[in-house]
């Protein structure tokens, strides 16, 4: 079952990158978002920091191990969120 | 200044001549009062156009001439120059291409929302001087490879270019039809001032369908027993009917020209067997004017114009050298790739474009190469897109049976597309934006230029909009045009929790709208009747949006005031899908007060 904020997370990462051919439904919270899976990029990952700074106010450092966890996928995005949100 | 030997067939000022009754512009309307324009009404016409810009206020930078005709185009375009001033010709009549020259200081004059139009009386007009190294007028490229460039070309670079074509294929009196526009170096050389400066007559309007082409060959035969020559392009050409009795006007035609793109061989030769003469295409660009020719029945390599000097480098990228280029000395670089032989040469494609994306050098012919060696891919076109880290976009004609009809369909091909470009491309740098198409879209001229590629990609930057992906005119009223439902679009979002849907009120503004761009209706729409919508139409779905316009004379108002300009207008839509009917009814506009007959 999809959270509220996993489904609150997918419109922010369909409409931050302009993926065109993905809507709610083709992202598997447990698929990977980078490479495989979703098959997001570099710059994306910059896009979605940013995104994910201005929305919930969370700080992360680019190319981090900690960045690389939480961008795993879905869930772990979500549970990030959970834990860190300032806003 | 009448020594024509001295200086080309433009600086020789011809429509200055003391020869009144000399045709100017045949009147291709059978039922005008006279046959022609003659050169006495010419010189008239441009003194009453001088008139009305002596009369207006600010003297601009520029004159910004669009016109539908080309006779109402080269008096204006006269007009302006004698006066000493300079004209730029915005490539298209979109509001933001007109207001970008407004923002360059350019005034308006012709057949654009604030044009300027002549004064109604006939006045004398004013002979200046045109001194040869002046700009005379300022040309857009078709952007079909980036941005539009503005290009400036002096009244000498012009007269060299005349001359040579009249020289290598004089006009000698015969009537010149056009059919391209007169906006682009093409239309402007080939279509108007070839005519106007080897004193032939050109046809007062553009001809812009078959069945007018065929009509007004024939009427032209009667009415003067003398020949004809074409000045197409290759959307023209390829569209030619079997069903037009072409029989009863062979023999008019003396020869076809064709430019802006390739001509298909097949089509240069259904164009020949149809219209019973030689198509000479025109190979060259807005930059360096013509470069040269080929007549494709007979050979496929080009020969360089006379006066045309050309080389190839170790690249096979071809260079060149034209008194009618900027500089007449240097030798420039063109974006082909060419095999040469003495003046001959043949084509051997477009040289690699380059993009950056997210600060990766990336080669877009590479792209188009890689997409077009895949199963069900016919033809690829990858652009940089003007969003952030210059994203590409791709457009990709597919096989019929390959065209995706649903979010599920297209999905699993974009995904197919990217798995087989990844092991040859970085990641980063993969077509994030792809449309796809059933046929290539092209403009009037045949090129996918940068209007066609605005329009192709629209939908990001208005959540409102459908995705364009083509459409075909089937005559000045009626449309159909291919769109898709944007994923993201802002009119499904929460229409239903569970399944987002377009709703019928959002088709029927899509179909005001595309009447607007597509057959340009303007108009309030007043009522709806026999609307319908019998099945869903879904984000991802491809439909096609079918447009029909009829003029309604039961409805006329009082604002009518004469036949040609009837206000209600009716306007059938439907779309439709592999699924079914999504949407039908029939809207009815009432054009406001004021407005002009597009």
């Amino acid at each position: 079952m999809t959270s509220e904020l996993e489904h609150e997370l997918k419109h922010l990462i369909i409409d931050t990158l302009e993926l065109e051919d993905v809507t709610p439904e083709d992202i598997d919270p447990d698929e990977p978002l980078f490479v495989e899976g979703l098959g997001l990029d570099s710059i994306d990952a910059l896009e979605l920091g940013l995104a994910l700074q201005k929305r919930y106010g969370i700080k992360l450092e680019a190319d981090s191990d900690e960045t690389r966890h939480y961008f795993r996928n879905l869930r772990t995005l979500a549970a990030l969120v959970e834990e860190r949100r300032t806003a | 200044m009448t020594n024509d030997a001295a200086h080309g067939p433009l600086l020789a000022t011809p429509w200055r001549d003391r020869d009144p009754a000399r045709a100017v512009a045949w009147q291709t309307d059978a039922y005008a009062e006279a046959p022609w324009h003659t050169l006495a009404t010419f010189q008239a016409d441009v003194g009453a156009w001088q008139a009305a810009l002596d009369a207006h206020t600010e003297s601009p930078d520029y004159w910004m001439l669009s016109t539908h005709d080309p006779y109402r185009f080269v008096c204006a375009l006269i007009a302006a120059w004698e006066r000493g001033d300079r004209v730029i010709l915005p490539a298209d009549t979109r509001p933001a291409t007109l207001e970008a020259l407004d923002a360059l200081g350019a005034a308006r004059l012709g057949d654009i929302p604030g044009g300027l139009t002549p004064s109604a009386s006939p006045r004398t007009p004013r002979w200046g001087t045109l001194e040869a190294e002046r700009i005379a007028v300022s040309l857009y490229t078709s952007g079909s490879t980036g941005e539009p460039q503005r290009l400036d070309k002096t009244f000498a670079q012009l007269d060299a270019e005349l001359g040579m074509h009249a020289a290598l294929w004089p006009l000698e009196a015969r009537l010149t039809l056009s059919q391209v526009s007169h906006q682009h170096i093409y239309g402007l050389l080939f279509g108007i001032l070839r005519p106007l400066c080897e004193r032939s007559p050109f046809a007062s309007e553009v001809c812009r369908y078959p069945e007018t082409l065929h009509q007004w060959l024939a009427h032209w035969h009667a009415q003067t027993r003398r020949e004809a020559v074409l000045i197409s392009a290759p959307p023209t050409l390829e569209r030619l009917p079997e069903t037009l009795d072409w029989s009863a006007v062979d023999g008019v035609l003396a020869r076809i020209h064709s430019s802006g793109a390739p001509l298909p061989r097949d089509a240069a030769e259904h164009a020949q067997r149809l219209l019973g003469a030689e198509v000479r295409e025109v190979y060259g660009s807005s930059e360096t004017g013509g470069i040269a020719w080929r007549v494709q029945s007979r050979d496929t390599g080009w020969t360089a114009f006379p006066d045309v000097e050309i080389s190839a480098d170790s690249e096979h990228q071809l260079w060149l050298r034209t008194p009618w280029l900027a500089d007449p000395a240097t030798w420039t670089l063109q974006a082909d790739r060419v095999a040469v032989d003495d003046t001959r040469f043949q084509l051997l494609g477009r040289s690699d474009r380059i993009a950056k994306v997210g600060g990766k050098r990336v080669s877009l012919t590479a792209f188009d190469r890689a997409l077009v060696e895949l199963p069900d891919v016919r033809r690829a076109h990858c652009a940089p897109l003007p969003r952030r880290d210059g994203r590409l976009g791709a457009i990709v004609e597919l096989t019929p049976e390959a065209v995706p009809h649903d979010h599920a369909t297209r999905r699993r091909l974009i995904q197919t597309l990217r798995a087989a470009l990844a092991p040859r491309f970085e990641n980063v740098v993969l077509p994030r934006y792809w449309r796809f198409v059933k046929a290539w879209p092209r403009d009037a001229q045949g090129k996918l230029g940068a209007a066609c590629l605005s329009r192709l990609f629209a939908d990001l930057d208005d959540p409102r909009a459908p995705r364009w992906l083509g459409e075909t005119l089937d005559g000045p009223q009626s449309a159909r045009l291919t769109l898709e439902v944007p994923e993201r679009l802002a009119y499904v979002e929460g229409h239903f929790a569970t399944q987002p849907v377009v709703p019928g009120v959002v088709m029927v503004r899509w179909a005001l709208h595309a009447a607007r761009e597509s057959l340009g209706l303007h108009g309030v729409c007043r009522d709806m009747t026999r609307i319908k919508f019998p099945l869903l139409l879904l984000p991802g779905e491809r439909v096609t949006l079918t447009l029909d316009a009829t003029y309604d004379s039961s409805h006329e108002t009082a604002h009518d005031d004469t036949h040609n300009n009837a206000m209600t207008i009716r306007l059938r839509f439907t779309f439709t899908s592999q699924r079914g009917t999504h949407g039908t009814g029939t809207l009815t506009l009432t054009r406001p007060e004021g407005a002009c007959h597009a």
